[in-house]
């Protein structure tokens, strides 16, 4: 390589290096924004020019936020419901999943599967006033019961663990073990689950996420604000004339705040759980 | 089948045979009977009381009234309907081919050996995947505003210095006209990280002896790229569009929190119209036919999308 095509790449790097950069503020720039705006008062939110670093920190707005909403219930709201629904969609589609990948001679297990493939078919706005109506007639509605339970097994965990389980749990351990003495759930839940964690953590990251965020559906379930969710207290926090900006925006700190912090700290795991969902194709 | 007991006539020892077997594996059906359970209740009971739900007017408290096909005939006059799917066009088609060039440039830089800081440029990028999209719009419609906003102030300090773009703040949110706009660059900065993340696989998974081999057959980046990546990109870049198709015809969230479908129905895409028809109005009889007729559209032309690419492929 000469020395004007070297200097020509060195050029090249540099700009991408900008490009990419400047990308970067503008893609984290709302996350900043939101975060700043969390510690200015209302006029400072609005004023022209804006503020881009805040003066000082104001807590008044986090303080406010502890006293005059429902903050810390409605946390606890989002995380019994999240954990439970994660939980529960973890035993259930790793001890699908481990059925169907490690029970080949089963009678219809195939068929079975392929059964449980086609249901991913079935779009979530077709069995939503169904589901709602079920749920009013078993009085789930207004109870965590409501969030946890309709998703609980999705067809995509249960096909995704099994995939997980046919490539990486041995069926000589499983034997070993039967041998052992072993109880068939025991094989399960001593030999599979441990093995399988990589693979749990990502489904269980997919579906925190959906969880977490989830709106729609606690918009619809929730009708007390004691058992609202995060997200349904930040929405309705928005009012029709007057919105306490700089309390919605230490609200939306504390909401988005656990995700992130969990992110930053399990990006590879998370990365794996998004890819994951490509892998239905 | 694995088994060939199953397939055995009703003779007296062939069933014996049978039930051995299934007793044999009835660890199995229990390990997965959960997810059958569920999905009888929480799946299958539905879809069928929603496909007979469409043939009824019903609005979830008073009796179930037979109307047979009038809800049918009223979606053709639906001017909501048709209004919600145009936007939902007109949505993704603002936004889906900015959002995955810009995800595939972004893997396609993240790929790169030399990059220094990978994890760091990707979690930038990635990070707004993984936020609850109402804070998000929260926060959009305060940097939107068209008096106060950021993104107006910026345009405005543009205008400042390079005068002859005659740059004017924009009614991002309540001008009709702007209202898709808004949406589709919130749905910009939310979805682009999860395609790149997508292409990202994709392109690892690209084993590196082709890239060697045209680079001994003397192609240059461009072409090594236009022969080598891309092709072998296409089921992904498939893939992600497909899922983005759908996700604009489904988005609730987004569109809900920034501009409740508004001014007038200007941004009302298909899942805010659908969630309005059903929760707002509670007409259940009429929301279930949508529901179900859309539903079976989009399956239908997915399926011939579908066709046609295999047959392409096979072709090629």
């Amino acid at each position: 390589m000469n020395k004007a095509t070297k200097s020509y790449g060195v050029f090249i790097r540099l700009a991408t290096y900008l490009m990419l950069t400047l990308l970067a503020i503008v893609f984290v720039f709302p996350f900043y924004w939101l975060f700043t705006a969390s510690f200015k008062t209302q006029a400072q939110i609005f004023v022209t020019p804006p503020h881009w670093i805040p003066s000082h920190l104001m807590w008044s707005n986090y303080t406010d936020l502890f006293q005059q909403t429902n903050i810390v219930r409605a946390f606890f709201n989002s995380v019994i419901t999240s954990a439970g629904s994660v939980l529960l969609s973890l035993f259930l589609c790793s001890l699908g999943g481990f059925a169907f990948a490690k029970y080949p001679l089963a009678p219809g297990n195939n068929r079975m599967f392929a059964f449980v493939l086609g249901t991913m078919l079935i779009p979530g706005a077709v069995t939503l006033i169904p589901t709602f109506e079920i749920l009013v007639h078993i009085h789930w509605i207004n109870t965590y019961w409501a969030l946890i339970v309709p998703g609980a097994v999705g067809a995509f965990g249960i096909f995704w663990m099994r995939q997980y389980m046919s490539a990486n749990l041995p069926d000589d351990l499983l034997a070993a073990a039967r041998i052992d003495g072993c109880s068939e759930f025991g094989i399960y839940w001593r030999i599979a689950v441990p093995i399988a964690q990589p693979a749990l953590a990502a489904l269980g990251i997919m579906n925190l996420i959906g969880s977490w965020n989830n709106l729609m559906w606690a918009f619809i379930v929730l009708r007390t604000p004691s058992m609202y969710t995060l997200p349904l207290v930040i929405y309705l926090m928005q009012g029709e004339m007057s919105t306490p900006w700089g309390m919605l925006m230490a609200g939306g700190v504390f909401t988005v705040l656990p995700l992130v912090i969990a992110f930053l700290l399990f990006q590879k795991q998370f990365v794996a759980g998004i890819t994951a969902g490509a892998v239905k194709q | 089948m694995n088994s060939p007991s199953i397939s055995g006539r009703p003779h007296g020892g062939d069933s014996r045979s049978n039930w051995q077997a299934l007793w044999k594996y009835r660890h199995f059906y229990l390990f997965v009977s959960p997810f059958f359970i569920l999905f009888a209740i929480f799946g299958l009971y539905p879809l069928l009381f929603s496909l007979f739900l469409s043939f009824t007017k019903w609005d979830g408290i008073t009796a179930i009234h037979w109307a047979g096909l009038y809800n049918f005939r009223l979606m053709i006059h639906d001017e909501l309907l048709w209004r919600s799917l145009w936007n939902t066009l007109v949505i993704g088609v603002l936004y889906i081919p900015p959002m995955l060039i810009l995800a595939f440039l972004f893997a396609q830089i993240l790929n790169s050996q030399w990059l220094k800081l990978k994890s760091l440029y990707r979690a930038a990028f990635f990070l707004p995947a993984v936020t609850p999209m109402v804070v998000i719009a929260v926060v959009f419609s305060l940097i939107f505003s068209s008096e106060r906003g950021v993104l107006n102030y910026l345009l405005l300090s543009i205008n400042h210095l390079l005068p002859f773009l005659h740059l004017q703040p924009i009614h991002w949110l309540d001008s009709e006209n702007w209202s898709k706009v808004s949406v589709a660059i919130l749905v910009v900065w939310r979805w682009t990280g999860y395609n790149m993340v997508l292409m990202l696989a994709g392109l690892q998974a690209i084993p590196i002896d082709y890239y060697e081999a045209a680079q001994l057959d003397g192609a240059t980046a461009w072409q090594s790229m236009r022969h080598v990546t891309w092709p072998l990109l296409q089921p992904v870049f498939r893939f992600c569009l497909l899922l983005s198709l759908l996700g604009t015809l489904y988005m609730f969230d987004e569109v809900f929190v920034l501009t409740n479908g508004g001014p007038g129905t200007s941004s009302t895409n298909f899942g805010l119209y659908l969630f309005n028809l059903s929760f707002t109005d509670f007409k259940f009889g009429y929301a279930s036919c949508v529901a179900y007729s859309v539903a079976i559209v989009v399956f239908g032309v997915s399926l011939g999308i579908n066709r046609l690419n295999r047959r392409n492929s096979e072709v090629a």
